[in-house]
């Protein structure tokens, strides 16, 4: 992969939006490929991942968590647990992300609402809890369910799942500071009030989940999901809810970056989950993937329009093997595809983005949930909680971190950590955390070339 | 919902195939052919008959600017052609409405409220009910008020699951019932074991898988502490603050207006207005008392109709439920008009075992009552899907389908279901018949369906904030 030949370009289109701040710090760069491009990016060797891990009533303290694992070779501690700061409540722990300047982790609760921000620069080995938003519903005026906690320039945006009026899909938008203070709701197109958007297809259900921003086109992507209800409740009784079932998103909204204001609501059935967006300059296209109908889902536009094409199955979607994350490559060459019912992970070869084609598949666990790769694709991080009741039942309940190694063929298995005997919970998000990012004395070898891989 | 169960390979590619968005080409479609997987046997995509889709999803609609069902209207979602027809949560306004009234004048078709004489209506004590009613504070944390489950505008029930689901999500077993009209029942719950609706706060309050309040001392002090009901109980109850007794009183008060009557069927019935219900609904009302028997346990009086005996009546869908013998494999919506089959085996892994039912012998530990529920009332039934106490009919279609089959006279093993009543037979209802029968049930919608709405959407939903 050559680095050098995508970072050249972007600076001076991002320059407007960054912080001087963040391209003066001298960076390594880590699921680093899904990070925001307003974000400075660890490129080398990863020290730490942050674990935002859900508490099991009746194991260990039964609270959530935010997990540090240390992951630097060199260390000592390596593939070890070395801080697990809990937080008080099952709050259905699920996504987090970093401020611009990844100095704050802010991970939200979809099920208590709170989210909690956690500094992550003064000790980058122990994320620390420094303060909770609790009053995310009041003030955001009714959105349930904090999802994506994304890092624009001085903001964070959230995504909302839900509701605080029928716990269904219709949700929000939500802006915060950087410093934790509330801006402003902007609500999912609805049918009565599209805001401007064009609808279209069939649907504007006004159901989020997931947020990207692509600032070379000025725009965000949002996917949809499933409100409060059937994202808390016992996936068993859900597949036999019959009404439950029709409660899922059918949507992708195309946002106006600068104004916030949607621009288009696409259809795209079977609820599409994560958005990954290609980095090269150029390549100004997005992948999603949906969890019920099972297909990558290209993001492209076209005559200043966007549309969203189905590319590829995953795997047998008559079986519903149930994507969930996603994971591309930084030289947009590969997007992994995690599918949590059968617990494998599959790589896609999208070099040619319109027709992804699966070249490598591995079982990770009994089911898997998340996959985040460092920057140069060699490392890949699996954890296997996907939501508190909708993971899987005694045996079959794996919950772990796993550590594997690529190396454009295979991979194999460097550490792994039972989440369970550790009495630690259900492990979820994971983010990198790296010594040099914040210019402090790394305990170990600095990245040999350190690069701030800015892109868009 | 009738399926024709013919595998149709143009739906399949315009499920997975098209090009969604502003895709000029509209065709792909058509020059996609299906694959294999298709062909599997979990993985069949049916196509629906015509125009049914009446489901628990309603079919929203408008009276007096007011819109009556989900904002979130999944109406045909069975079917390809499924179009959204949702509206903005900030669309949620309305105006305070003089509940009160009620009480010097119930609406036609109903009898005089029952209030107990502890417990005299005021608006001071249904104003604060009201507001307890939506306050999400008073669950463990923070996040279930009573109408999160007795949504207002999905008729003060839940047309989005079968069965309700409470605090962290933990499964109900049974469907959330409608709050009209609970003024005149004599006994609460699907089970009838509770009795006032004084009491009857209590349950969802402090059960593990509703509110999950840990103990009665612990909403009481909760309530002491919310600055915003500074002074309410003490103006509603002379000077008494919150407890036990006051928190019932107030949420009976505000519960116990939300009766609904004057429907067309009153009008028609008791005020004499010959065009007040269509032929066909007065052919249905006909099947009703009649061939279909409903009236012997929906009842309906000289001057008054509650639709409800207030007894129970095993009709066989408990003991199918818990006696009869589980599909291999269950078709489910995965996207509009797209299907799969789950397995039973499959589910199993992610899902714990639905949990018991065996109904009113619960309460009197009697095996004669096994597998009976209260007779719910039928007014509004429109307004109140999915049905009967686990939700399991999604529409009026499917409920009268059941009674058209006689219930569950016995199981696959011969086991016999001695406790169903005899009431319950075959009924050999014609599709004209079953039809009739629909309309009528749709004649039963109250007069103040919509300023019921409106009044509760002017309520302030209680979450957490740090203004004070
Ligand atoms: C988690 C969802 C949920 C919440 C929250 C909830 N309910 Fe219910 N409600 C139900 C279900 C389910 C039933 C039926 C239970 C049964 O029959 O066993 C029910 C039954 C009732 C009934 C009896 C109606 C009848 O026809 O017998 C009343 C009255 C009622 N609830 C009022 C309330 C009040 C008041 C609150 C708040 C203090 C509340 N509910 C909170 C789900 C809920
Ligand atoms: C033997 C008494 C009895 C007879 C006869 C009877 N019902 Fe029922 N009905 C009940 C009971 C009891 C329930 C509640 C069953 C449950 O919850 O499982 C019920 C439930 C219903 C419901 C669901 C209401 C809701 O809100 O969930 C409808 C609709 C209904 N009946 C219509 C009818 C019609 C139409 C007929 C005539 C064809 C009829 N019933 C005959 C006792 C009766």
């Amino acid at each position: 992969m050559n680095i050098k030949k995508f970072i050249s370009k972007p600076l001076a289109v991002l320059a407007p939006f960054v912080a001087a701040s963040v391209l003066a710090t001298n960076p390594v760069m880590a699921d680093e490929t899904c990070m925001s491009p307003y974000m400075v990016k660890i490129v080398g060797q990863e020290d730490f991942v942050y674990v935002w891990t859900l508490g099991v009533e009746g194991l260990g303290d039964g609270q959530d968590k935010m997990v540090t694992v240390d992951v630097n070779p060199k260390s000592e501690h390596y593939g070890k647990v070395i801080n697990s700061e809990s937080v008080g409540g099952r709050n259905e722990a699920h996504h987090s992300g970093f401020t611009d300047d990844r100095k704050y982790l802010w991970a939200g609760g979809l099920d208590s609402n709170k989210i909690f921000i956690f500094d992550v620069h003064t000790d980058p080995a122990k994320a620390t809890l420094v303060k909770t938003i609790d009053d995310f519903v009041s003030k955001s005026g009714g959105v349930v369910g904090p999802h994506t906690t994304y890092a624009l320039p001085g903001r964070m945006i959230i995504t909302g799942l839900s509701n605080n009026q029928d716990h269904g899909g219709r949700t929000a938008l939500v802006e915060y500071t950087n410093s934790g203070e509330y801006i402003s709701t902007y609500w999912m197109p609805t049918d009565d009030n599209l805001q401007g958007a064009h609808k279209g297809g069939q649907f504007a259900d006004g159901y989020g989940y997931d947020i990207r921003a692509l600032p070379s086109k000025n725009v965000m992507l949002t996917s949809s999901f499933t409100g409060w209800s059937n994202y808390m409740m016992d996936f068993g009784a859900m597949l036999g809810d019959a009404e439950a079932m029709k409660r899922f998103g059918n949507t992708m909204v195309i946002w106006d970056l600068h104004t916030r204001k949607p621009k288009q609501v696409l259809d795209v059935p079977g609820a599409p989950l994560e958005i990954r967006c290609a980095w090269k300059p150029g390549n100004d296209y997005c992948f999603s993937t949906t969890a019920l109908t099972s297909q990558i889902v290209l993001l492209e536009e076209e005559n200043d329009v966007w549309k969203a094409t189905n590319v590829a199955d995953i795997g047998v979607p008559a079986n519903i093997p149930l994507p969930v994350d996603i994971s591309i490559q930084s030289d947009d060459a590969l997007l992994w595809v995690n599918t949590f019912l059968d617990g494998k992970t599959r790589a896609f070869d999208i070099t040619d983005p319109h027709n992804p084609k699966q070249v490598y598949e591995k079982q990770i666990g009994n089911q898997v949930n998340m996959v985040s790769s460092s920057w140069d694709g060699k490392r890949l991080y699996y954890t296997t909680s996907l939501l508190g009741n909708w993971d899987k039942k005694a045996q079959d309940n794996d919950q772990f971190i796993k550590l594997y190694h690529w190396d454009g063929k295979e991979m194999t298995e460097q550490f792994a950590i039972d989440f369970h005997a550790e009495k630690l919970g259900r492990a979820h998000q994971m983010r990198f955390g790296a010594y040099s990012l914040y210019g402090k004395q790394a305990k170990v070898e600095q990245a040999k070339s350190p690069i701030v891989a800015m892109s868009k | 919902m009738r399926y024709s169960g013919v595998k149709i390979s143009l739906l399949l590619s315009l499920c997975f195939y098209s090009s969604y968005g502003l895709s000029k080409d509209n065709d792909v479609r058509e020059q996609e052919k299906p694959r294999d997987f298709y062909n599997s046997e979990h993985f069949t995509i049916q196509a629906p008959e015509a125009e049914d889709s009446s489901s628990a999803s309603g079919n929203a609609y408008i009276i007096d600017g007011v819109r009556i069902g989900a904002g979130d209207d999944k109406a045909g979602y069975e079917t390809t052609g499924y179009q959204t027809n949702s509206v903005a949560i900030s669309a949620r306004q309305g105006t305070k409405a003089d509940l009160i009234r009620v009480i010097e004048n119930p609406p036609l078709g109903l009898p005089k409220i029952p209030v107990p004489v502890n417990n005299p209506l005021t608006v001071e004590k249904i104003d604060l009910g009201r507001k307890l009613f939506f306050d999400r504070r008073l669950s463990l944390n923070d996040t279930f008020s009573c109408a999160m489950c007795h949504i207002p505008e999905q008729g003060f029930t839940s047309h989005e699951l079968e069965k309700a689901v409470g605090f962290e999500g933990r499964s109900n077993r049974r469907n959330a019932p409608t709050i009209y009209n609970t003024a005149y029942l004599e006994r609460l719950f699907h089970d009838a074991r509770e009795t006032t609706l004084e009491n009857q706060i209590w349950g969802p309050l402090l059960a593990r898988n509703e509110m999950a309040m840990t103990s009665m001392g612990q909403v009481i002090q909760k309530v002491k502490d919310m600055p915003d009901y500074a002074g309410l109980f003490e103006a509603a109850f002379d000077g008494k603050g919150p407890n036990i007794v006051t928190m019932g009183k107030a949420l009976a008060s505000y519960q116990r207006v939300l009766v609904s009557g004057n429907s067309a069927f009153d009008r028609w019935y008791f005020g004499k207005e010959a065009n007040a219900i269509s032929e066909k609904a007065i052919r249905g009302f006909n099947v009703f008392k009649g061939k279909g028997q409903c009236v012997s346990c929906h009842s309906v009086g000289q001057k008054t109709a509650l639709f409800t005996d207030n007894m129970m009546h095993n009709t066989g869908l408990g003991f199918k439920r818990s006696m009869g013998k589980e599909p291999d494999k269950e078709r489910m919506l995965i996207a509009p008009g797209t299907y799969a089959y789950v397995l039973k085996s499959k589910k199993a892994l992610v899902g714990h075992p639905p949990i018991p039912d065996v109904g009113f012998y619960e309460v009197t530990q009697d095996p004669d009552d096994r597998w009976k529920y209260r007779t719910p009332s039928l007014r509004n039934v429109a307004l109140t899907a999915p049905y009967m106490h686990d939700g399991s009919m999604l529409n009026l279609g499917d409920v009268i389908a059941f009674y058209n089959e006689g219930g569950m006279l016995k199981n696959e093993s011969n086991f016999p279901n001695v406790t169903q009543s005899p009431l319950i037979q075959p009924l050999g209802l014609t599709e004209g018949e079953i039809d009739d029968l629909m309309t009528f049930m749709k004649t039963l919608n109250g007069d103040n369906i919509a300023e019921v709405i409106s009044d509760a959407f002017a309520t302030p939903v209680g979450d957490t904030t740090n203004e004070h």
